[in-house]
């Protein structure tokens, strides 16, 4: 094969350097620094460091807050993931069938995705603040005895709840425009094949929606993972105790708050790693059965 | 096999926009029919009206002496070969044409020997384990085809197949289509904008314009008596020539630009003003005389079988196309005179262009 040779110029570099910049400042710099902190063990003052190897993995993995915290993290983001996915599933596809109207239940649908993180997690603070929230008052008067104060159980269902209930419309958005992409014929063609909506719905409309659903639940869990810091941030501060602290919560409470930088930067290389194996994962298992 | 009756059915949509203004047909067994006219005619939506994807304003539809006004599209009992095939994208072929079948509860066996046989049909057998993405656009319509066959329904409908193929597939699948049609003596219904299919294609034509019948007949029977003017000018390529003329008053000829006389066996009253439609075909080179189209070659179209000449004449430069067969070197501004024979005149009321 004859390789085309440019001339050399310093030009193409100029047009990436913004990018690499950014990439360097923002995320191989922190990421480097976090790796070699890892390594390190502070005074409590944070006078000295010590080079101690892997001291501070082994303590983070054998903790019994971080496997709660790792726990709690798995759960959670399979719920919020799941969970919102299914619910705007459901609302787009029902909205798609509306003709009166359509726009305007189409734009109520996408308003939350103008809201930023904590100030849903602020919504939900004050909906379910034990002394006038709603949602308090309305759960313990239909007699649950709803403290999410105290209990764990109930704490994580309102994370849980403000963040499915931000990440609704987005999904929406995106399921929304799924459907409209698939051609009106092959739904036409589909009624004169199968009577039953739900039948078609499962036979055709959701495996056309599929690489729809895909990238929906790849953005979704890395949601959960990272985003959903200002709703915990805001909401429940991880109580009760720690119950309800992801693992990037737990990052930056035990980094910034408790000021253990080389236990903290343990866990953000470890939270690096599990990120790494879950995205391959879902391109290598999930992607090809999507594909048609 | 089975009946299509349309009984005055309409079709007024939410905005009040009025498609199909009532209309009335009846198909027979076997029987295949060709909706032709302009887009916006309405002859889609009539058809997705005998589907059950648009619902029935007001009239009724029967198939079989069943009124299907109210049954789903499901239960009609009904195929539909779309013009962009609305293959589905992530089944393989076997299971395109299978999906209709699986849903109507056939055994698994039945399915397979349904299916292998239709494939068998079409020539599909080699490419049932692959998906349409995979396909020609000949391929595709051929497995959209299948998909309609296999379920041996009662009624076929057709909604533009074939616009999405080249020239020359397009004419090779029509012929196709015409054929398995005639094999399986199923009851079709088709649609077309394209005249040519409409005409090779029909045992019965039904012209629609602005969601009214025109007219229906056979194909030969509209090409030779048109009942409108727009009739006359939709059937027939290049269109009929159309001329306003004023008929004599011994009412043996018709006049038409500036002196123009044209002979008429017409029962038409004296005096009064027509339109007179003569083909492109029916146009004769005669010699040059007084009365006669005295025409001015303006432009030249040389397809080989035949050729089409585009003249004006007279002082209003009233413009007609004429057509002879075989090649001729016509030249530009060359003068030429022509005739017609009176049996070839078509006469149209100048205001509701109805044939005289």
């Amino acid at each position: 094969m004859k390789r085309v040779q440019f001339e050399h110029s310093a030009v193409p570099y100029l047009f990436v350097a913004p990018q690499i910049l950014i990439i360097s400042i923002f995320f191989l710099w922190p990421a480097a620094q976090a790796l070699y902190q890892s390594f390190l063990l502070e005074d409590a003052f944070g006078m000295s460091s010590q080079f101690v190897w892997f001291r501070n993995f082994e303590d983070v993995l054998s903790s019994s807050s971080w496997s709660r915290s790792a726990i709690f993290t798995v759960v959670f983001s399979v719920l919020v993931s799941v969970l919102s996915i299914a619910i705007s599933l459901f609302l787009a596809v029902r909205a798609d069938e509306v003709i009166r109207g359509a726009k305007s239940y189409k734009t109520l649908l996408m308003w939350g995705y103008a809201i930023a993180p904590p100030v849903a997690g602020l919504l939900g603070n004050m909906l379910f603040n034990p002394l006038m929230g709603d949602l308090y008052f309305a759960f313990n008067s239909f007699g649950f005895e709803f403290n999410h104060i105290e209990n764990a159980n109930d704490a994580a269902f309102v994370v849980i709840l403000i963040a499915v209930w931000k990440q609704v419309s987005v999904n929406f958005i995106f399921f929304l425009s799924g459907l409209q992409g698939i051609p009106k014929s092959v739904q036409e063609a589909a009624t004169l094949d199968c009577k039953s909506p739900e039948r078609r719905f499962w036979t055709i409309t959701f495996p056309l929606l599929a690489p729809t659903t895909f990238f929906l639940l790849v953005i979704n869990l890395t949601y959960a993972f990272f985003e959903t810091f200002g709703i915990i941030d805001v909401s429940t501060k991880g109580a009760p105790g720690g119950s309800t602290a992801t693992l990037v919560y737990k990052v930056y409470v035990d980094g910034f708050l408790g000021a253990d930088m080389g236990g903290s930067a343990a866990q953000s290389v470890l939270l690096m790693i599990m990120v790494s194996i879950l995205t391959v994962f879902q391109f290598r298992f999930i992607e090809r059965k999507v594909h048609y | 096999m089975a009946t299509v009756t349309i009984n005055q059915a309409e079709k007024t949509y939410p905005n009040g926009y009025k498609a199909i203004h009532g209309i009335n047909l009846a198909i027979e067994n076997g029987e295949f029919t060709v909706l032709v006219g302009p887009s916006g005619c309405g002859k889609s939506t009539l058809l997705r009206m005998i589907a059950g994807l648009e619902g029935i304003s007001s009239g009724e539809i029967s198939i079989d002496d069943r009124v299907v006004n109210k049954v789903a599209p499901a239960d009609r009992d009904i195929a539909m070969v779309f013009q962009n095939y609305a293959l589905y994208p992530h089944m393989n072929n076997y299971n395109n044409m299978a999906y209709g079948l699986r849903n109507r509860g056939y055994s698994k066996s039945e399915i397979d020997n349904k299916v292998r046989d239709a494939a068998r049909i079409l020539q599909l057998e080699e490419l049932l384990e692959r998906k349409p993405g995979q396909l020609s656009g000949g391929q595709r319509q051929r497995v959209a085809m299948g998909r309609a066959i296999v379920r041996q329904p009662k009624v076929f409908l057709f909604d533009e197949p074939l616009s999405n193929l080249d020239a020359k597939l397009r004419v090779d699948m029509r012929l196709e289509i015409k054929n398995l049609q005639q094999r399986l003596g199923i009851t079709s219904v088709y649609v077309t904008h394209d005249q040519v299919e409409a005409m090779t294609l029909a045992d019965r034509l039904i012209v629609m314009n602005g969601g009214v019948a025109e007219q229906i007949g056979s194909p030969i029977e509209i090409y030779e008596k048109p009942a409108t003017q727009f009739v006359a000018g939709f059937i027939g390529s290049p269109a009929m020539n159309f001329l306003t003329g004023t008929v004599s008053d011994d009412r043996t000829h018709v006049t038409v630009g500036d002196g123009v006389k044209l002979d008429l066996d017409h029962d038409v009253e004296a005096g009064r003003t027509v339109t007179v439609g003569i083909r492109p075909e029916h146009l004769t080179l005669v010699d040059a005389q007084e009365g006669r189209i005295n025409a001015e070659v303006r432009m030249v179209e040389s397809l080989g079988a035949e050729t089409l000449a585009y003249l004006d004449f007279g002082a209003n430069a009233d413009s007609v196309t004429l057509r002879v067969q075989g090649t001729h070197q016509f030249a530009k501004n060359e003068k030429l005179s022509l005739s017609v024979a009176a049996d070839k005149i078509h006469l149209f009321d100048a205001q509701s262009g109805k044939r005289i």
